[in-house]
């Protein structure tokens, strides 16, 4: 039988009837099912195996989708209708899920965020030319990093360099591929303190070959995750490598993406020329008085005489920047808040003491979910922002995040309550059909202002034009349930937080 | 001064097959053209307005044919007033679909 005839039968048939029926609501499913399958009964008991019989039950789900989204009780509706308390939160729930997906997908804004993987941080600086702290590009030339090796050591106990280069990698017979490696100097893991620096297999032999540390990914892609090629040699370039391990996919949170670390002793890099430029890790004496707890200036004088600058900045405080300059923010806009709108959400007569505890609470707990859902949103966003473009410096990074967080708390914190005081306390929807009362003229004798009504006939809001000092901020009026006539959607059923 | 339900073109049709004897949801979509996706949604939205009020059959009539029970509908007095306003709204809805007795004729 073709699946054609299959879906044209009378069980098939019935079977879509069942499905489309699980759409309707529950009250009214069962006569809502009766009706349809006698319907299709009749269709098929005078055209048979037709078409008609599929279509007339394709629409069923029509059907059944217009009964439970103009059910009174229609949850969906109730929530996703305009200026309602939940319509807001979805919305602000998106927009943090979204910033936390691109977040997510941003490598530099991920890597910005996540804690330093160093144990010993603290002590351990990146060196970079004056101004260029914190950006991809390298820096320091080679020859520099071969004299700070003695003349340095007063400041640091280990100094380390390193330069992301394109090498053609040969995996197997007559194949390679180009990879990103990072070259480095034998004392770069040793210094980060990383776990994977302890193999040394092939010293044992006699024969130096400079140890190759694969990335997950690079190790997953091109070996297919076989441990079996950790102590193999390879080759790069026509050098001789041995694979040494494997490096953990955020153990690292050096600058510079590379797909393998290649360790090669002092002698193999003093071949190579001395001005190529490239990273240089330290670390720093733990005692006396060159500690670096943030930032330092380092000046270098040069053989001509000048005086080079070069930037050194804590690993650990480079991992905790983000936090700070977040944590910054935040307490500046609560500070300047004031300064930007009033903090009062207005007056509420004590009438709502008759309110339950529940509905009363449920406006504060509409206002706390509110800060809560912006928090992390303006965080994120900023992150994404500014550790998204991996060209810039961390400079130019830093003020961007700083900006974008300020402003952005600033803007949200002044939203949220401009948006909880147009809001029905009890039903929490925004409230409408704004009307003008009074004359400016009249202001010192009579009321003068705009009143908000709430479409569940909860009350009125009145917000004065010019704050006086007997009407100084907007006031709610209570109505009672007699009022409850006059609106299309009885107030008291559907009260509260929708 | 009452207020004139405004209907659709569509579903004064619906409104039209119901008054002209069509009383079950496929016999309308016979009659207008109509799919059953627009038809049932229609009709109940015609219901819930209170146009047309639906009423279950016999289960006697029903077992004797040995068939399930089937709904029909039927025009309110509301309904047949909407009706005769949205005659003089779209004059083309009587030759559309004919009377019974017309047909009969």
């Amino acid at each position: 039988m073709s699946l054609r005839l299959l879906l044209r039968s009378l069980p098939a048939c019935f079977f879509l009837l069942r499905c489309a029926a699980w759409l309707a609501p529950g009250r009214e499913r069962a006569e809502w099912l009766a009706e349809w399958r006698a319907e299709v009964w009749h269709v098929w008991d005078s055209y048979g195996r037709s078409s008609q019989v599929t279509d007339l039950c394709l629409g069923a789900f029509q059907d059944a989708f217009w009964l439970r989204w103009y059910s009174p009780r229609s949850m969906a509706r109730r929530v996703l209708r305009t200026g309602s308390a939940s319509r807001c939160s979805a919305w602000l729930s998106g927009c943090t899920a979204i910033s936390f997906v691109i977040f997510l997908s941003l490598p530099g804004a991920r890597k910005a965020m996540s804690p330093s993987p160093y144990w010993n941080a603290d002590g351990l600086v990146m060196i970079s030319s004056g101004g260029y702290a914190g950006t991809q590009v390298p820096t320091i030339a080679l020859q520099d990093y071969q004299s700070w090796k003695t003349s340095t050591r007063h400041l640091f106990t280990g100094i380390a360099f390193y330069q992301p280069i394109h090498k053609r990698v040969h995996i197997a017979m007559h194949r390679g591929t180009e990879l990103s490696i990072g070259r480095a100097s034998d004392n770069l893991f040793k210094l980060l303190n990383l776990p994977a620096s302890t193999y040394s297999g092939d010293r044992a032999s006699g024969q130096y070959a400079a140890r190759l540390f694969l990335s997950q990914a690079a190790w997953r892609e091109l070996f297919g995750s076989d441990a079996g090629v950790i102590g193999n040699h390879t080759e790069i370039s026509g050098q001789r490598v041995v694979i040494a391990g494997v490096i953990a996919q955020d153990s690292s949170q050096l600058p510079g993406q590379v797909d393998a670390w290649l360790l090669e002793d002092e002698r193999h890099l003093d071949m190579l020329p001395g001005n190529s430029k490239g990273f240089v890790v330290a670390h720093m004496r733990t005692s006396g008085p060159h500690r670096v707890d943030g930032w330092r200036t380092m000046n270098v004088r040069s053989e001509e005489g000048d005086n080079d600058r070069f930037d050194c900045i804590s690993l650990a405080q480079r991992s905790r920047l983000p936090f700070s300059i977040f944590l910054f923010t935040l307490i500046v806009a609560v500070v300047t808040l004031p300064a930007t709108t009033a903090l009062p959400l207005g007056e509420y007569p004590r009438v709502s003491g008759r309110l339950p505890w529940a509905v009363r609470g449920r406006r504060w707990l509409f206002l706390l979910s509110k800060v809560s859902l912006v928090v992390p949103l303006v965080c994120l966003s900023s992150v994404d922002v500014a550790y998204g473009i991996p060209s810039l410096s961390l400079t130019s990074t830093q003020y961007i995040q700083l900006g974008l967080s300020y402003f952005g708390f600033l803007f949200a914190f002044r939203w949220i309550l401009q948006d909880q005081r147009k809001r029905c306390p009890v039903c929490l929807r925004e409230l409408s059909n704004p009307a003008r009362v009074g004359e400016a003229s009249r202001n010192f004798l009579a009321w003068n202002g705009t009143e908000l009504i709430c479409a569940g006939g909860h009350g009125l809001l009145h917000i004065p034009e010019l704050p006086t000092s007997w009407f100084s901020t907007q006031r709610w009026l209570y109505l009672d349930a007699s009022w409850g006539s006059l609106f299309s959607e009885g107030c008291v059923p559907f009260a509260g937080f929708v | 001064m009452a207020t004139e339900p405004k209907l659709s073109h569509t579903a004064a049709m619906i409104l039209h097959t119901i008054q002209a004897g069509q009383i079950y949801g496929f016999s309308v979509m016979e009659a207008t053209g109509l799919p059953s996706g627009t038809v049932y949604p229609a009709m109940r939205r015609l219901e819930r307005d209170g146009l047309i009020v639906s009423k279950w059959e016999k289960q006697s009539i029903a077992d004797a044919e040995q068939r399930p029970l089937r709904k029909y509908y039927k025009l309110t007095r509301a309904g047949e007033t909407t009706l005769e306003a949205m005659h003089k709204r779209y004059p083309l809805l009587k030759k559309m679909i004919s009377d019974p007795e017309v047909k009969n004729a």
